[in-house]
């Protein structure tokens, strides 16, 4: 009955050696890097921005920020809130896929943990700017102290604490575990000594021995069915962070598994946006093939219909509570372009991944995806800032105007992501080639 | 010490079987992906796992409970000291945090790994087992031993000696 059959994981002609060349000639080759540099350069001058924007908030405090009672949350918890949703996306598709063994997840799950990192450490630096006092970012942990203090367990931002922390340590080791094999082969594969002593050191003398293997498998499978419910619950958290204050628009049981749909949508819309662009710029497109894209695409339309559910709800519940501060907070935000924006980027415009040539066309798609993460920003911008703008009692009203000192830190993130997943790309195999082997060799296997 | 390389998993595994029939060894593979064998027999990592995320959810419910109850209560709405409820997602979050050190931890200790250099790294095969070549290491020194071997490796692309 299937009128057309689905293109396969790996283009035909693919062997264990041909994948394996093409993936470790990435960071060894000196092939043209003219793209890495052209996008490397404003990357790293937006970092500097940020660098910048960050000195000057150390030197002035945060009150050159536009946080200002009301909003007090402003830019840095919206873009950590953002930052955070987009590093769950890869680890998603990393582990989850994992776990139920699809095919499609082994060339792409290297970089969806790649782009976790990168974007992992633009959330975890904003909460800690945010503090005021980042010097004593470490009295959120818990122990013995001359203060007599402990933390205050009760508190969602305390659990925050503790599910990002986990989060970004546990995202390095499951990280550095499936890279291990790979770190190996660069290691036998390199030609300059710089590069066999580093890869040499991070490989820790992984020579795939039989106890190896049999240790590295347990190992990774036990973590990645850790690492599924780990991060749903670093963005449930994320959002408990809102929904346990007493604020209106915040004040929900909607909010942790709205916030994890959130996660998704962005975060496979990155991972999308990396496979479209380097899969035809590092030549890997008999790796992540039609197949990587079609399947991507689908997700990122169940990703959307799942945030229009959530809008539906946010929208019906200050009606349905009659509450007369959530309906004013509820219309203040109708207000706003910003809440016309959000619905159209995140929930109509993706519609039109409904026709299937539209899957399948990567410019289109690509779109949707830049739409997704532009209209998850404006969802942030709604939460924070909209929200907090309307409180319960009418003298408690204010505005809120981000800075140029917002801005420069916010752009200073995205140079770090883009800095860092650059030199990721530059240095670590892209492709995870052992379980590509796997693959592979089961492949030529079925038709013998 | 023998080092032979094979152009696929199924030679590999042919030449052991014939090794291991004759009752020579003690053999070592180094293969570019895990041989089937890696997934039936066991390894103590998934429960070392398991014990460190009890470990780490005893550990942080009694940390949270001596610091609320003991050492700085703290009324928060009215609720009381020992909140088990309002525990839990921080033990979960220790929990994990713990485990998969454990198992990452574990990983390296179980193949007492950092380990830089081994005599079969002078094997010029081994430069490819980590791609394209699926080596068999006979880790013995014994001529006697290594010339019965030879017979059971004619599939091999190399062998090689080196000293162990």
């Amino acid at each position: 009955m299937s009128a057309s059959a689905l293109p396969p994981v790996v283009a035909p002609g693919e062997t264990i050696r041909s994948m394996t060349d093409e993936v470790s000639a990435v960071p060894l080759d000196d092939r043209s890097w003219t793209w890495w540099w052209i996008l490397l350069a404003p990357s790293v001058l937006l970092l500097l921005g940020g660098v910048a924007g960050v000195g000057w908030a150390f030197n002035r405090g945060i009150r050159v920020w536009g946080n200002d009672w009301p909003v007090m949350w402003g830019f840095p918890i919206l873009a950590y809130v953002w930052w955070i949703a987009i590093a769950s996306g890869g680890t998603f598709i990393s582990a989850f896929f994992f776990l139920v063994r699809v095919e499609w997840r082994t060339s792409i799950n290297r970089l969806a943990e790649s782009m976790t990192l990168c974007a992992a450490a633009c959330a975890g630096i904003y909460p800690i700017l945010h503090l005021g006092r980042p010097w004593f970012f470490y009295w959120l942990f818990p122990y013995p102290n001359t203060m007599t203090l402990w933390p205050q367990w009760k508190s969602p931002l305390l659990w925050d604490f503790m599910a990002l922390l986990t989060y970004v340590l546990a995202s390095v080791m499951f990280w550095y575990l499936g890279a291990l094999p790979d770190l190996a082969t660069m290691r036998d594969r390199a030609k300059h000594p710089v590069a066999q002593t580093l890869y040499g050191f991070f490989a820790m003398g992984f020579r795939g021995g039989a106890a190896q293997w049999r240790h590295l498998k347990a190992a990774y499978g036990t973590i990645a069915a850790l690492m599924a419910p780990l991060v749903v619950s670093v963005h449930s958290v994320v959002g408990l962070d809102f929904a346990g204050a007493a604020t209106p628009g915040w004040h929900s049981t909607e909010y942790p598994p709205f916030f994890v749909f959130g996660a998704l949508w962005s975060g496979i819309a990155t991972v999308t946006l990396l496979v479209l662009g380097l899969r035809s710029v590092l030549g890997l497109g008999g790796l992540m093939t039609e197949r990587h894209v079609r399947v991507l695409a689908k997700l990122l339309l169940v990703s959307s219909l799942c945030m229009s559910y959530a809008y539906i709800m946010d929208a019906w519940e200050p009606f349905y509570s009659g509450d007369p501060v959530e309906k004013t907070q509820f219309l203040h935000r109708l207000a706003s372009p910003v809440y016309w924006g959000m619905l159209g980027l995140n929930c109509l415009f993706p519609l039109i991944l409904c026709w299937r040539w539209v899957r399948e066309n990567h410019w289109l798609l690509a779109t949707v995806c830049a739409a997704s993460i532009v209209g998850m920003w404006l969802e942030r911008y709604n939460i924070v800032v909209l929200s907090l703008e309307r409180a319960d009692i009418s003298s408690a009203w204010g505005s809120y105007t981000p800075t140029i000192w917002d801005w420069a830190v916010f752009c200073g993130t995205v140079g770090l992501f883009g800095t860092a997943l650059l030199l990721l790309i530059r240095i670590v195999p892209i492709v995870s080639m052992f379980e590509m082997r796997e693959l592979l060799q089961k492949r030529t296997e079925r038709p013998a | 010490m023998m080092v032979a390389a094979f152009r696929n998993q199924d030679g590999l595994l042919d030449a052991l079987g014939r090794l291991r029939a004759n009752g020579i060894g003690p053999l070592q593979t180094y293969t570019p992906a895990p041989l089937p064998e890696a997934e039936e027999a066991g390894s103590p990592i998934p429960l070392i796992i398991l014990i460190g995320g009890v470990v780490g959810a005893l550990a942080s419910l009694g940390l949270q409970t001596y610091s609320s109850v003991w050492a700085y209560p703290l009324n928060i709405g009215g609720r009381p000291d020992f909140a088990w409820a309002s525990f839990i997602p921080t033990i979960f979050e220790n929990a994990v945090l713990v485990a998969i050190l454990a198992g990452f931890v574990a990983f390296f200790v179980l193949n007492r790994m950092p380990h830089l250099y081994d005599p079969v790294d002078e094997a010029e095969a081994m430069r490819r087992a980590s791609a394209d070549r699926w080596c068999l290491a006979i880790r013995s020194d014994d001529p006697a031993l290594l010339d019965r071997a030879r017979p059971a490796l004619s599939d091999a692309v190399s062998i090689e000696e080196v000293a162990s």
